[in-house]
């Protein structure tokens, strides 16, 4: 019993030794840690090696700065995220979407730091970009990119089926009739994921009124989706879509990797996704001949009076950073921030690196060295004449979210009527409301 | 002995442990779900008490009985396919012997070792509609026309899913059957061969009555883990197309996790426990009246 009371003591000893020998340490170092949570677990390529590359530079610059990062794919971020909100133990920066589902609750409850809107006076954020990252008119966060839908596809595709590059909807139908003929899957979608085909249905929606405010006035509930005429218009186009087989088969189970390399090895002729794919032009997993024959348009607009052209765009700013309010080195995390999102820094090396396209102004960056797809998507957005704002499905509550993703999958697998589906985001909305 | 065990502090002391762990790991957990499923908590700030509500509403709520409804299927499909099938194979493990029994026995239980990612990640690709081996072999058989949307078409993908979780727990049915078969007596089987009997009476007549114990715990826990069933589901539809192939953990999940609903799940996840248990509960009756 005696000699287990003495190691029981040295154990206790050696504890309070080890504790403030490592206290010490810290305090000679001088050292102040920011922990920093990402969501671009990539740290060799894209946008996580830009994040890294700035991280890196900004501790050269500080040499009493450790950054300390931890970085996780985009669902299980936001499992952990949700982990540390609960917990009050938000990193010191942390990324976030600027989009009521994810970014509403958790600048209404105050776990985001009020940023000073002087400080980015010369950040030349594009006009709105910040608007998610806002609450009761103050600011919590800054975006990192544009984000807007593009329909990329294969040239080579194209020109060896003699193909019409779709400029018009109708031209879209007889292409992806085409190609179908032919035995080739005309658009990879990812269609597991849901939330690629809320986007669709939205844009079908804009090309259909030409009226980019029409949607959110049905999740408002101040226009029902099941009684206007161009919502049950869109949610036709996107029902034909489904019947002429648009999309390869068995695209409700197919999730984004594999709907990315179905359009990468050349299998599928389009494929509609965000800019942030931008990077597809020089992924080395794919073959030289792909790379070099990736394109994109814009998604082609409708015929006729009061219809969408292709430039009312499906666009957006998503991701973006902001410092937790209970950091005990807030400061420090704002000063890093506000390092990082410098026009010199972001805005200039995404697009030279070519990994996005920034939320600030970007043309004084320009190199003349860029892709070809990069400057074509340039084009795209430089064209655009309105844009969307966040999509639908993420414009609510986060059980909308859910709901409204859940109900696009039952349409578009033929479980529900275009006006079944209809009403059931009706009901979503009406739930969301309360 | 006896005065030692009527100390009443050690009769504290030996029971305290186990039952401090009970209450904190069990009983604790699952009254703190009672509590937030009585809650509008969304796992983030402040949260209202709002009594029964979720619990209603979870009643009528559609998902949660076709989850229900699809973990009944899969617990079906198991008993009448899987558990028959791993039984015939566990005996004719057993009859087959020496270096092709240890053989087999290790090829029967390699799904069972695989991280269920993998295997639920080699499903999806078996069951691709473009390069899938499933669809490919129909191609080659000349059977194109029983090709399929495996995991896309709501009408089979429950019937898809099922599938893929039979094969990944066919192992541990298979092992369970074995191993009970192995400790069987020999000396009667000596008996019935001196009366004659064929080998087709011995199996009914003595081989499965003398295995029923086995057989209980291997349905039961087929039963439960039919109602438990997550990963696989998560890792192959995520309850999709809609909520076609939706089980209750990956429901419950969902609802607390991407709705931020905390209290409606944790609602789901009580409602879930009692179904369990019920469920528990017949079994043991089903099976004690066939006892003899």
């Amino acid at each position: 019993m005696r000699n287990n009371r003495k190691l029981v003591v040295l154990l206790l000893a050696m504890t309070m030794i080890i504790c403030i020998v490592g206290g010490f340490n810290a305090l000679a170092a001088g050292k102040v840690t920011i922990k920093f949570f990402s969501n671009l677990p990539d740290r060799t390529a894209g946008m996580g090696k830009l994040e890294q590359f700035l991280i890196d530079n900004y501790m050269k610059e500080n040499a009493d700065i450790n950054i300390k990062v931890e970085a996780l794919q985009d669902e299980p971020y936001k499992q952990k995220f949700r982990v540390y909100t609960a917990g009050n133990q938000l990193p010191d920066i942390f990324a976030v979407w600027g989009q009521p589902a994810f970014f509403n609750p958790i600048m209404s409850s105050g776990y985001a730091a009020e940023l000073d809107p002087d400080d980015y006076k010369g950040y030349d954020f594009f006009p709105g970009s910040l608007n998610g990252f806002s609450y009761n008119g103050k600011l919590y966060g800054l975006a990192r990119n544009t984000d807007f839908m593009v329909l990329y596809y294969n040239q080579k595709l194209f020109a060896d089926n003699g193909v019409k590059v779709p400029e018009t909807y109708d031209e879209l139908i007889t292409a992806a009739k085409a190609f179908r003929a032919k035995g080739i899957a005309p658009v990879a979608h990812n269609g597991r994921d849901s939330w690629p085909t809320n986007i669709l249905y939205q844009d079908l929606v804009i090309k259909e009124s030409g009226d980019q405010e029409l949607i959110y006035k049905a999740i408002q509930q101040d226009i029902k989706f099941a009684g206007n005429e161009e919502l049950l218009a869109a949610a036709e186009d996107l029902k034909e879509l489904v019947d002429i087989e648009f999309f390869q088969d068995s695209f409700i189970a197919a999730d984004y990797g594999a709907a990315r390399n179905l359009f990468g090895q050349e299998q599928a002729a389009m494929y509609y996704m965000g800019a942030w794919e931008s990077g597809l032009g020089s992924d080395e997993n794919f073959s030289e001949s792909f790379r070099n024959n990736v394109s994109a348009v814009a998604f082609p607009g409708m015929k006729g009076e009061g219809k969408g052209k292709s430039t009312d765009m499906m666009a957006w700013n998503g991701g973006g950073y902001a410092v937790s309010s209970s950091s005990a080195v807030k400061e420090e995390a704002i000063k890093l921030l506000n390092y990082i999102m410098k026009p010199e820094n972001w805005a200039r090396y995404a697009w030279q690196m070519g990994v996005a396209i920034p939320a600030q102004k970007y043309d004084q960056y320009m190199t003349g060295k860029e892709s070809k797809l990069q400057i074509r998507l340039s084009e795209i957005l430089n064209n655009a004449t309105s844009i969307s704002g966040t999509p639908w499905n993420d414009a609510a509550t986060p059980g909308f979210k859910t709901d409204s993703q859940t109900i696009i999958q039952e349409f578009a697998a033929g479980m529900k009527t275009p006006q079944e589906f209809l009403e059931a985001a009706d009901q979503a909305a009406q739930k969301a409301q309360q | 002995m006896h005065s030692f065990l009527q100390n009443r502090k050690i009769i504290f002391m030996l029971v305290f442990p186990g039952f401090a762990i009970f209450v904190f790991a069990v009983l604790f957990p699952i009254g703190l779900s009672i509590y937030y499923g009585m809650t509008d908590w969304s796992g983030i700030g402040s949260l209202n008490f709002i009594g029964q509500e979720n619990f209603k509403n979870v009643l009528q709520d559609g998902v949660f009985w076709i989850s229900l409804k699809n973990a009944a299927a899969l617990a079906f499909f198991t008993v009448i396919l899987q558990h028959p099938l791993a039984l015939i194979f566990a005996l004719l493990l057993d009859r087959v012997g020496g270096k092709s029994e240890k053989f087999f026995r290790t090829v029967f239980f390699i799904p069972c070792i695989i991280s269920i990612i993998v295997t639920s990640k080699m499903w999806v690709n078996i069951y691709n509609s473009q390069y899938g081996l499933l669809n490919k072999v129909l191609e080659l058989l000349n059977l194109g026309f029983l090709k399929q949307q495996w995991l896309g078409d709501p009408d089979i993908v429950l019937f898809s899913v099922i599938l893929i979780m039979m094969w990944q727990g066919f192992g541990w049915a298979l092992l369970i059957y074995y191993a009970g078969i192995k400790g069987l007596p020999e000396d009667v089987y000596e008996a019935a061969r001196i009366d004659g009997a064929n080998s087709f009476q011995t199996l009914f007549k003595i081989t499965v009555p003398l295995l029923k114990p086995v057989i209980m715990v291997n349905v039961i826990w087929a039963v439960i883990s039919s109602l438990k069933q997550m990963e696989t589901i998560y890792l192959t539809t995520n309850g999709g197309p809609g909520n076609a192939s939706q089980f209750l953990a990956n429901y419950l999940y969902i609802k607390a996790f991407n709705s931020y609903e905390y209290g409606y799940g944790n609602a789901i996840s009580v409602l879930f426990v009692i179904v369990c248990l019920i469920t528990v509960l017949l079994l043991n009756r089903v099976f004690k009246t066939e006892e003899y």
